[in-house]
């Protein structure tokens, strides 16, 4: 019996998972669905609210914002997990680079410019930073990246940029046309062939190439280095909207190496309820096609995601609820103050920080601060006291927090 | 500034001013209209989408029942492709009072509005999700009507016929000449051009601002703009129009139209048209009524709510708004006030429009000595296919559909989509706009902004509110508009993807929890976290035509 569970697959769990099953402890991880990964960039964004450094940055917000995940953990916790992920990445021959230094700079599928901490490989030729001309390359088939709507947006920003529709192969024609169907397409050498000769056909005098962020799925190396040998230009890739193959292929890694260290992950199962006693979880029960299954347990790393994810649920008498252990959470007390006028609001919409509050320990506490349950901790957009949609912190704080509480609940920290 | 003449001059671009618009051309009178924004961006825009048997007002105000009664009839022959036969019913839940079923009957006989009891066995069968411990239903012939398409064709008709249609251009003043009303002063709101139009007759169908633009002349009519707050549920929860069956109150209707189900409504008086919020108190109301109608409505997903602004007429001071005539009311300032050259049409109803058109421009066409008759009631609207745009004509096999039944059919566009095979085309798949539809709307002139497009097409409509089409469309307006002409004194791309994001905004706070919420943090990740909408370059020298209020906003 495993009596290790981690609750939701985003980085949050994913990386507790992973720390868990370093321990030796056999962790089941059960989650309703696939995570964040599958929505977002790909990218590990520690802080981007502002010009400073994410060290930087980091260092203010531990002694300013103590309800802020990343004061919870501390510096040196967020230094860890990176180096682990960094190791990870690069044994799976799809490696990260960048630290806590400095952000870098990567055009966006609108042509904006966009702060990362650590980036896939595959999309560093884009740091504005580097400069040279860009061009930017799609295809029509695929609704979500347009390259002149992109270059014009770099250029008015100063960045040399031309965009370029590609002509899709005849032999590769489908009926419809999605970020993995084009992820497959590339996978194929022949195919890359084919595009890397139109690629160098429109170069002109741009240096680097970007394209939407689908170089493959199996090994996006190769297909990388491919291209750049087709095309006589650096290439790189540009997030796009969901699904998201850069986020597909974290998952991928991540799951290859917690099987590995000995974990299980179970998706299609989600977690109902759970029940203990004298600050103990002892039992909790999910739900997989209608089918309840009872589990007992020693330790339970809850990272089932926040409003986005579904770990956090409203509802229209402005009740704010954790879904799987029904923990206490903070939110605003009314719901009319939830929102601000603006959507875009640089101060986002109160709502987003609610989620559960934690000790240092990252166990969840109760309206006065009393802890709920010892062999609990919790991770990742559940926990409240930050919208780090507005700071750039998301993926961040997932990582850093799903490493800590893997590591806390593992006994490996005092 | 610019300088136009014509012989009649419609103001307002609702139901009622491009019925008027078109009555007009079909019987030779040149004319042109102007409205401060979009076609339907008054009250047309934001009503219920019901197309009333006359049921609802039986009891309280026949007149009105009548009109609606015959009125109906008449729409469901001009313009089917406009109008969804869903049938309606009125049932009586255990919340109401019972004595009111007998009067409602008897009131249907003597007004001459189709009814016909129905078992609670059958009504239950037709919609299950109904309140089963409802006592009594009785089947009307209410339907649900496209306002927007409605409105439209009606135009497009009157362009085909020579009329002109000016929108975003506000009306800032009349030109009074003694006792005689001579054109008005407009202004572009795109190009803030002073535009002067010369007419020997006005036609004032302003609706709720009725009273605004008669004070530019002098005039005084007092008109009510009562609020009413409606809530479309993210799927069809009933297939048939509800009413609850007792005197008409708040929050008592369900309209299933395209693929929304819209709950509404609420009656409060404001003293500005166009300024009002939804509060949380007119939602839960809503809800808690909705109810008694179909239990369990309040758990299921909200996606938006809207509120739009009765014109009701007062005459004389009426007790309470919901005791005004729901009739509507022509004013002759000639024989009124003594001013000629103008009318003012106030009041009524979205399924009276064509009969106030015609009983307005009767009255015009005597004054300028017009006798040609009026065919409305006869000649059918032609269709648009489907978006205002004229979309490019689908396959004979979606045409056939389409045909086989006169009326609209919720189903069309799936047709269109299957026949074409043009899934991958999809640019908003929540309501199904191929690339084809929203290329044509861009294409058409006198489209502003993405709000226009939806307008047009239903973009950004469905249960992501604009979470992924706003990037798309906006990528595509680029790559038409650049550098054409049309793009002259357009906003770039970049804002109007904010722009559009905060239209959608706006109408979800008010029902923003549980799914919807998730979704629109979605929609964060996206503009936000993926693309980063927020660092494009500030576009604050940028203006976009806002649509409510029509000011002209800067946007960041
Ligand atoms: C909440 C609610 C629900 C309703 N539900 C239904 C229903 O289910 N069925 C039904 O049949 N009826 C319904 N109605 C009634 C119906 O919507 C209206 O009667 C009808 O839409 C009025 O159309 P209109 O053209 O007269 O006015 P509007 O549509 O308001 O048109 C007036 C136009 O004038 C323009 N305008 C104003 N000032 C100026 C200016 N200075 N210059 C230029 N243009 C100007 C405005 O922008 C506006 O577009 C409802 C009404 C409300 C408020
Ligand atoms: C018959 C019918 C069916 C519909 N079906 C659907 C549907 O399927 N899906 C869908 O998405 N929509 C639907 N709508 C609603 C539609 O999308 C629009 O919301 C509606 O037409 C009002 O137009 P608007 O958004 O331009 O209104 P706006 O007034 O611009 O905005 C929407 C709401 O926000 C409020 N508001 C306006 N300005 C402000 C402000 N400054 N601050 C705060 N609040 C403000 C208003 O009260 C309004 O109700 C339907 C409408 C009708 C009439």
């Amino acid at each position: 019996m495993r009596t290790t569970i981690v609750i939701g697959a985003g980085l949050s769990g994913l990386m507790g998972a992973l720390a868990l099953a370093e321990a030796g402890l056999r962790p089941l991880l059960l989650a309703k669905g696939q995570g964040a990964t599958h929505w977002t960039a790909g990218t590990i964004d520690v802080w981007g609210a502002d010009e400073r450094s994410p060290r930087e940055a980091l260092q203010t917000i531990i002694t300013s914002r103590p309800g802020h995940p990343y004061a919870l953990i501390g510096v040196h916790a967020v230094e860890e997990a990176i180096t682990r992920f960094r190791a990870l990445t690069e044994a799976a021959r799809y490696p990260y680079v960048g630290g806590l230094e400095r952000n870098v700079l990567l055009p966006t599928a609108a042509g904006a410019l966009r702060p990362a901490a650590l980036l896939p490989v595959t999309m560093a030729a884009g740091d504005v930073r580097l400069g040279g001309e860009m061009l930017i390359a799609g295809f029509r088939e695929l609704r979500d990246f347009y390259p002149p709507f992109i270059a014009a947006n770099l250029a008015a920003q100063g960045i040399a940029a031309r965009g370029v529709y590609l002509t899709m192969p005849p032999a590769f024609r489908r009926r419809e046309y999605t970020t993995v169907t084009f992820a497959r397409m590339f996978d194929d050498p022949a195919f890359r062939s084919e595009i890397g000769r139109q690629l160098r056909a429109q170069r002109g005098n741009a240096t680097r190439i970007g394209l939407p962020a689908v170089l493959g799925l199996r090994d996006p190396l190769e297909v990388v280095a491919h291209m750049q040998n087709e095309s006589g230009a650096q290439v790189f890739e540009i997030p796009t909207l969901p699904p998201s193959v850069p986020g597909i292929r974290l998952f991928t890694l991540f799951q290859q190496a917690i099987e590995r260290a000995g974990g299980r992950l179970q998706i299609g199962s989600e977690v109902i309820r759970g029940e203990g006693q004298d600050r103990r979880l002892t039992t909790i029960w999910s739900e997989a096609a209608a089918r309840q299954q009872e589990h007992r347990v020693e330790r339970v790393l809850l990272a089932t995601g926040g409003i986005a994810g579904g770990g956090i649920r409203t509802d229209h008498a402005g009740i704010v609820r954790e879904t799987a252990l029904d923990l206490p959470v903070r939110a605003p007390a009314n719901r009319a103050d939830w929102f601000a006028p603006r959507f875009l609001d640089p101060h986002g919409h109160a709502i987003y920080t609610a989620g559960v509050a934690t000790d240092a320990h990252l166990r969840p506490l109760g309206a006065a601060d009393e802890v709920i349950y010892d062999n609990v901790a919790v991770a990742g957009a559940a926990l409240g006291g930050a919208d780090t949609v507005r700071e750039r912190s998301r993926s961040g704080v997932s990582l850093a927090t799903g490493w800590a509480a893997g590591r806390i609940l593992a006994g490996l920290v005092s | 500034m610019r300088t136009l003449t014509t012989d009649v001059l419609v103001i307002g671009g609702g139901a009622t001013g491009a019925g008027a618009l078109r009555d007009l051309t079909l019987r030779g009178i040149r004319c042109a209209l102007v409205e401060k924004g979009d076609l339907t961006h008054g009250t047309t825009g934001r009503y219920h989408g019901l197309l009333h048997s006359g049921g609802r007002y039986v009891v309280k105000d026949p007149q009105s029942a009548e009109e609606c009664a015959r009125e109906n009839e008449i729409l469901r022959k001009i313009m089917p492709h406009c109008i969804e036969d869903t049938g309606g019913l009125f049932v009586v839940t255990p919340a109401d009072d019972e004595s009111y079923a007998d009067r409602f009957v008897a009131a249907c006989r003597r007004t001459g509005v189709w009814v016909e009891e129905i078992p609670v066995r059958e009504a239950l069968r037709r919609e299950p999700l109904l309140n089963p411990r409802i006592r009594r239903a009785f089947a009307v012939r209410d339907g649900a009507a496209d306002s927007f398409l409605a409105t439209h064709a009606n135009a497009d008709d009157a362009r085909r016929y020579g009329a002109q249609v000016l929108t975003y251009h506000r009306v800032v003043g009349l030109e009074r000449v003694g006792d005689r009303i001579i054109g008005a002063v407009c202004e572009d709101l795109r190009s803030g051009e002073t535009v002067r139009i010369h007419a020997s007759f006005t036609i004032n169908a302003t609706g709720a601002w009725a009273g605004k633009i008669a004070a530019m002349a002098g005039l005084h009519i007092s008109v009510v703009p009562g609020k009413g707050t409606m809530i479309a549920m993210n799927h069809r929860i009933v297939n048939t129009v509800v009413n609850r069956c007792k005197m008409p109150a708040d929050g008592d209707i369900i309209v299933p139209i395209h693929t929304v189900a819209v709950l509404g409504t609420t009656d409060i008086a404001v003293p500005d048209p166009d300024v009002y919020d939804i509060t949380p108190e007119e939602v839960r109301l809503i809800l808690e009524e909705g109810e008694c109608l179909v239990p369990g409505v309040s758990r299921m997903r909200a996606l938006r709510a809207w509120a739009g602004v009765r014109p009701l007429y007062r005459e004389q001071d009426a007790g309470s708004d919901r005791d005004i005539p729901r009739t509507y009311k022509l004013l002759d300032h000639e024989t009124r006030d003594g001013v000629a050259g103008i009318v003012s049409i106030v009041g009524g109803k979205w399924t009276t429009y064509r009969l106030m058109a015609e009983h307005t421009v009767d009255l015009v066409a005597q004054r300028l000595g017009v006798t040609t008759p009026c065919r409305t009631a006869d000649l059918p609207v032609e269709p648009l296919h489907d978006s205002a745009a004229s979309a490019p004509r689908s396959s004979a096999r979606t045409q056939f559909a389409i045909l086989a039944s006169p009326f609209y059919m919720l189903g069309h566009r799936l047709a269109e989509v299957e026949a074409d095979d043009s899934y991958g085309d999809l640019i908003c798949e929540c309501e199904l706009v191929t690339r084809a539809h929203l290329e044509a709307a861009i294409r058409s002139d006198g489209t502003a902004n993405l709000d226009d497009l939806r307008r047009d097409t239903r973009l950004g409509m469905g249960p992501c509110q604009g979470g992924f089409c706003t990037y798309r469309a906006a990528a595509i307006w680029h790559e038409l508009r650049n550098g054409t002409a049309q793009a002259a004194g357009a906003p770039p791309a970049t804002a109007l993807i904010g722009h559009f994001l905060q239209e959608r905004w706006k109408g979800v706070t008010p029902t923003l929890w549980g799914d919807q919420l998730r979704q629109e943090r979605l929609n964060e990740l996206n503009y936000l976290e993926t693309l980063a909408i927020d660092r494009l370059p500030a576009t604050g020298r940028d203006t976009i035509v806002q649509g409510r209020d029509y000011v002209i906003e800067e946007v960041v």
